[in-house]
C-alpha cells in the first residue's frame, strides 16, 4: 500500500516541476517580432477587429486596453471552448466534456486534499450528517466534483476516440499514441467510477488517503481506490509528454504572440529590449547573409545587397 | 494521388505528382466562363520544363528549384537543410520567430478546425495536400525524427517516421508557396497555433539558410530593391520621370497644376509608395498628389534609392532582406527630417513597416510610420475637400487586404470613407477581419512562374472572385458598372489578373482600383469625374441596397 502514497508523492512533484520547465522554455524565449492577429480583445475597436493603428498618429494617442474583456475572452476559451463549438459542434460534444472531465479531476483533488485538511486541522467532519456546513459542503462538492469528472472524462475519451476513427480527416493525422491516450484516460476516468460506484460512495477512503499523505501516517487503502490512485499517478507523470501544457503555452500563444501589439515606442522597455536583440550573430549560411555577423550591422548600412 | 493522399506520401514517388489539378474537383463558381472552354485550370508544364525544375507536388514550380544532377547534390542539399533547421529552432539563430514557431510546432491538436477556414484548401475541392496542417505536419514529423531524433522503436507509434530525402524537401518547399499566409486558419483556431507563420519559417529556412526562394521576391524582389531602388526595376532616374508623367496626367485629366513635392526636406510626412502603383495604376498615386495638395499637407516622396518603394518582400520569405529594407526606407525618412512615414495602399508594406518590422529598430531610426487609411479618414471626414457622393453613385463593394485587416486590425477608417462618399456601397461576407484574402498573398500576385499564375487565377483567388461575383449578384447586367476598391497593389494585380482569367470586366462590367481614386472622383472641383474613363457609363441608376442583402 505504501506504494500507491510514494506515487502521489512522485507524480505531484513530478507534473509540477516538468510543467515548470516545459512552461519556463517558452517563457524564456527572444521577444520576437510582432505577428499579431486581430480581433485582439484588449483593443478598444474588438467588436469589429479593430486597433489602435485605425488612429491618426497613434502614438502620440495612449493606448486604451481592456484587461477584462482578455479575460473574458480566454475564460470562455478555457470553459466553454466557444470556437469549437462554433466552428464544428459534433468535435465540441467529445471534446468539451473530456476538457471539463480533466478539469473536475484536478479539481476533485484539490477538494479531497482541502476535505483532509478541514478534518486534520480544523476538526471539521466532512460527510452528510456533519454538524458543520462546510463538512457538508465539501462532502455533496467532492462527490458532485468527481463523478462530474469521471463521467464527462469517460463519455469524452469515447467520444473522441470515435471522432478520431469514424471522421477519415482527422483519421490522417492520428497514431498509434493518440489512440492510447484516450483508452488510457477512459481507464483512469472508468477507474474512479469504479472506486466511487462499487466501494467509496461517501469517498471517505479518498479524504483518508489523504489524511495520510498530509500526516505521513499511511493506512490501508482498499484495492479500487488504490487502483484509481495508481493510475492517477500515472496519469500524471504521464501528462508532461502529451501536449496538454497546451492549458498555459495558450497564454503565451495569445498575449505573447497574437495579441502581442506593443510597440517599440522611444524610451520603451521594448525599445532596449530590441537593442539586446539586435547584438546578436547573424549566422545563416546563404549567400546574401553572409557577409552579415550581427543584426546592428544592417542598421549601420553597408551590407551588401546580394 | 488525389485526396487521400497521405503526409508520408511527400518523401515518396519523385517522379509522379503527389496532387493533379482537374476542373471537376474544384468548388464551383457562378463566373466560370473563362473555365468553360475544356481547358485545364492550370497547364501542364512542357516536359523539358518538368525535367528541369522541380514539379512533383502538384505540377508546378513556383520556386523553379532545379533538379539536383546528382545523388551527392541531393545529400549536400539534404544536409543544408537540416542545418538551415536547427537554425531555426535556435534562440540564437531564430530569436525574430522562435517562440510563435515553437508554440505553433508543438501544440496543435490536428483537430482541423482550421481546414474549413482555408480559401486554397476549400477551393481546391479540400484536397490533401493544401490543407493548413498538411505542411506543418511535414515539418514537424521531420523535426521529431531528424532533430530531437525521438525514439526509433517509438516512431511508429508516436508517428514520427517520416523519411527525409531530396523529394521531401522539394515539395516542403513549394508547398510553402502554396499558402497565402493570410492566417484565416490561425484565426479558427483555439490554440493560437498559426499554420500561416509555419509556411513563413520553411520559406526563411531555404532563403536564409540555401538560398532558395521564389525569384520575384528575391532576385526580382529585395535584391533588385536594395540595388536599384525598386521592386518593380524602378531606378530613381525612371521614378523622376514618372513623376513629371504624373504631374502631366493629373493636369490633363483634372485642370489642376500640382507640383508633386519630391526630396521636400522636413516635410511632416514621407509618403511610400509600392512602386508597382506608378507602373501599372499611376491614378492612384496622382490621387494620393491631388488629395494631398487639396487637404494642405506638407508631404513629400523621396527620389533616393530605397526612399520611394514601399514594397518589402522579405515580410514573406527572410527576416534579414525585411530588415535591409526597413532600415534603409526609415534612413531616407532620418534623412529628409521627416516627422513620419505615411505607407500608400499597400497592404504588405503596411505590415511590413509598421508591424512587423516594429521590433528591428534601434532608436536613431525608429521613425514613426502609419497607414494611410486614417490620415485619408481625417481628411474626408473632417471636411477639408469638397465631396459630393452621387459621383460614386454606382455599385462599390471593398475587398480588404489581409496585412491591413487581419495582421493590423485597420479596418474602420476605409469603411467610413467609403460610407460617406459612395451611396452604393455594400460589404462582401465574410468581411473584415474574417475576410478572405485575394489569392495574391504573401507574394503570390507578383509571381508568374511557369504555370503558377493559372493557379492562383483558379484556385488560390477563387474564393475570393466567388465573393465578387456574389456581392453583385444581382447586379451582375454589364450595363451596370461596379466597382471592387482594393486599397492594396498587390491585391489589385491579383484582382486584375483574375477578372482577365475569367473574364470578368466584359461579362459582368466589373471594374476594380483603389480607395483613393474614389475620393477624387468625389471631389466637385474637377469638372470631369476621375474615373469618367474607366466607369464608361455617364448616369448610373440607383440600385435599390436591399437587393444585396
Amino acid at each position: 500500500m505504501l506504494f500507491a502514497y510514494i506515487a502521489t508523492y512522485v507524480s505531484f512533484t513530478f507534473i509540477i516541476l516538468a510543467y515548470a520547465y516545459k512552461v519556463a522554455k517558452i517563457a524564456r524565449m527572444p521577444l520576437h517580432l510582432r505577428w499579431e492577429l486581430y480581433p485582439v480583445p484588449h483593443e478598444k475597436g474588438y467588436k469589429y477587429g479593430g486597433s489602435y493603428l485605425e488612429e491618426l498618429e497613434w502614438w502620440t494617442k495612449p493606448q486604451e486596453r481592456s484587461s477584462f474583456r482578455s479575460l473574458l475572452y480566454m475564460l470562455k476559451k478555457y470553459f466553454l471552448f466557444n470556437r469549437y463549438f462554433r466552428k464544428n459542434k459534433r468535435y465540441w460534444m467529445s471534446l468539451y466534456p473530456w476538457h471539463i472531465g480533466f478539469y473536475l479531476i484536478v479539481l476533485f483533488h484539490a477538494l479531497a486534499f482541502f476535505g483532509a485538511l478541514a478534518m486534520l486541522t480544523a476538526d471539521i467532519e466532512v460527510s452528510s450528517v456533519s454538524v458543520s456546513s462546510m463538512g457538508i459542503g465539501l462532502y455533496y462538492t467532492t462527490i458532485v466534483v468527481a463523478v462530474g469528472s469521471f463521467v464527462t472524462g469517460s463519455f469524452g475519451s469515447i467520444g473522441l476516440l470515435v471522432e478520431r476513427v469514424v471522421n477519415k480527416d482527422l483519421r490522417a493525422y492520428t497514431f498509434p499514441v493518440n489512440y492510447f491516450n484516450y483508452v488510457f484516460f477512459l481507464i483512469v476516468f472508468l477507474s474512479g467510477f469504479f472506486a466511487w460506484y462499487f466501494f467509496d460512495p461517501s469517498l471517505a477512503a479518498y479524504r483518508e488517503f489523504w489524511k495520510s499523505l498530509i500526516t505521513f501516517q499511511f493506512t490501508y487503502v482498499e484495492p479500487a481506490t488504490y487502483t484509481h490512485v495508481m493510475l492517477f499517478s500515472l496519469f500524471l507523470i504521464y501528462l508532461p509528454f502529451t501536449r496538454s501544457t497546451h492549458y498555459i503555452t495558450s497564454l503565451f500563444a495569445y498575449f505573447g504572440v497574437l495579441w502581442s501589439d506593443k510597440p517599440n515606442l522611444r524610451g520603451s522597455g521594448v525599445e532596449r529590449e530590441v537593442q539586446e536583440l539586435l547584438e546578436k550573430p547573424v549566422s545563416w549560411s546563404a549567400p546574401h547573409v553572409q557577409s552579415i555577423t550581427k543584426w546592428s550591422d544592417i542598421a549601420a548600412g553597408g551590407v551588401e545587397s546580394k | 494521388m488525389k485526396k487521400g493522399t497521405t503526409v508520408k506520401d511527400v518523401s515518396r514517388n519523385p517522379a509522379e505528382q503527389l496532387f493533379s489539378i482537374t476542373a471537376e474537383e474544384l468548388m464551383p463558381l457562378t463566373c466560370s466562363e473563362g473555365e468553360s472552354n475544356g481547358k485545364p485550370p492550370v497547364r501542364q508544364l512542357t516536359e523539358e520544363q518538368k525535367n528541369t525544375y522541380e514539379c512533383s507536388l502538384d505540377g508546378l514550380s513556383a520556386v523553379r528549384l532545379p533538379k539536383p544532377q546528382s545523388k551527392e547534390e541531393e545529400d549536400k542539399l539534404v544536409a543544408s537543410f537540416l542545418s538551415g533547421l536547427k537554425k531555426l529552432l535556435s534562440k540564437e539563430d531564430n530569436w525574430t520567430f522562435l517562440q510563435p514557431l515553437t508554440i505553433s510546432l508543438e501544440y496543435c491538436a490536428k483537430c482541423q478546425l482550421c481546414s474549413e477556414e482555408c480559401p486554397i484548401y476549400l477551393s481546391s475541392g479540400r484536397q490533401e495536400i493544401y490543407r493548413p496542417t498538411y505542411r506543418a505536419e511535414v515539418l514537424r514529423r521531420i523535426i521529431n525524427t531528424y532533430i530531437k531524433k525521438g525514439n526509433k522503436v517509438l516512431a511508429k507509434f508516436t508517428g514520427n517516421d517520416i523519411e527525409l530525402n531530396w523529394t521531401t524537401i522539394a515539395r516542403l518547399i513549394e508547398s510553402a508557396y502554396r499558402c497565402t499566409l493570410c492566417r484565416r486558419c490561425t484565426q479558427a483556431c483555439s490554440r493560437g497555433i498559426d499554420n500561416g507563420l509555419i509556411s513563413h519559417e520553411i520559406r526563411k529556412l531555404f532563403s536564409q539558410e540555401m538560398g532558395i526562394a521564389a525569384k520575384e521576391l528575391h532576385q526580382m524582389g529585395t535584391v533588385q530593391q536594395l540595388e536599384i531602388g525598386a521592386s518593380t526595376g524602378l531606378n530613381p532616374k525612371a521614378f523622376e520621370d514618372m513623376i513629371e508623367f504624373m504631374e502631366e496626367e493629373i493636369e490633363e485629366k483634372t485642370g489642376r497644376k500640382i507640383r508633386i513635392p519630391v526630396d521636400r526636406r522636413g516635410a511632416d510626412i514621407l509618403l511610400l509608395h509600392n512602386t508597382g502603383e506608378f507602373m501599372a495604376w499611376p491614378e492612384n498615386p496622382e490621387a494620393f498628389a491631388i488629395i494631398f495638395e487639396a487637404a494642405g499637407l506638407k508631404w513629400t516622396l523621396s527620389s533616393e534609392l530605397g526612399g520611394y518603394e514601399a514594397t518589402n518582400y522579405g515580410l514573406w520569405y527572410d527576416d534579414v532582406q525585411l530588415a535591409k529594407i526597413a532600415f534603409k526606407q526609415a534612413q531616407v525618412a532620418k534623412d529628409l527630417r521627416v516627422k513620419k512615414i505615411v505607407i500608400g495602399e499597400c497592404g504588405h508594406a503596411h505590415k511590413a513597416a509598421i508591424v512587423t518590422a516594429d521590433r528591428v529598430f534601434p532608436p536613431e531610426l525608429n521613425i514613426p510610420r502609419e497607414s494611410c487609411l486614417p490620415v485619408l479618414e481625417d481628411i474626408v471626414l473632417s471636411g477639408k475637400l469638397k465631396l459630393d457622393p452621387q459621383r460614386n453613385n454606382f455599385p462599390v463593394t471593398l475587398h480588404d487586404p489581409c496585412n491591413m485587416v487581419r495582421s493590423m486590425g485597420i479596418v474602420e477608417p476605409q469603411r467610413r470613407i467609403l460610407r460617406a462618399i459612395c451611396p452604393q456601397f455594400i460589404e462582401m461576407e465574410p468581411h473584415g477581419v474574417e475576410n478572405y484574402c485575394c489569392g495574391g498573398g504573401s507574394g503570390f500576385a507578383i509571381m508568374n512562374s511557369l504555370n503558377f499564375p493559372d493557379w492562383r487565377s483558379s484556385i488560390s483567388g477563387r474564393m475570393k472572385m466567388k465573393q465578387i461575383t456574389d456581392v453583385f449578384g444581382d447586379v451582375l447586367d454589364p450595363s451596370l458598372v461596379k466597382y471592387v476598391c482594393a486599397p492594396c497593389s498587390n491585391c489589385k494585380g491579383q484582382i486584375r489578373d483574375m477578372f482577365s482569367y475569367y473574364n470578368i470586366e466584359k461579362q459582368y462590367n466589373i471594374i476594380y482600383g483603389g480607395l483613393v481614386e474614389l475620393i477624387v472622383n468625389a471631389m466637385v472641383d474637377t469638372p470631369v469625374r476621375y474615373l469618367e474613363e474607366v466607369l464608361a457609363v455617364e448616369e448610373v441608376p440607383a440600385i435599390d441596397k436591399e437587393a444585396f442583402v
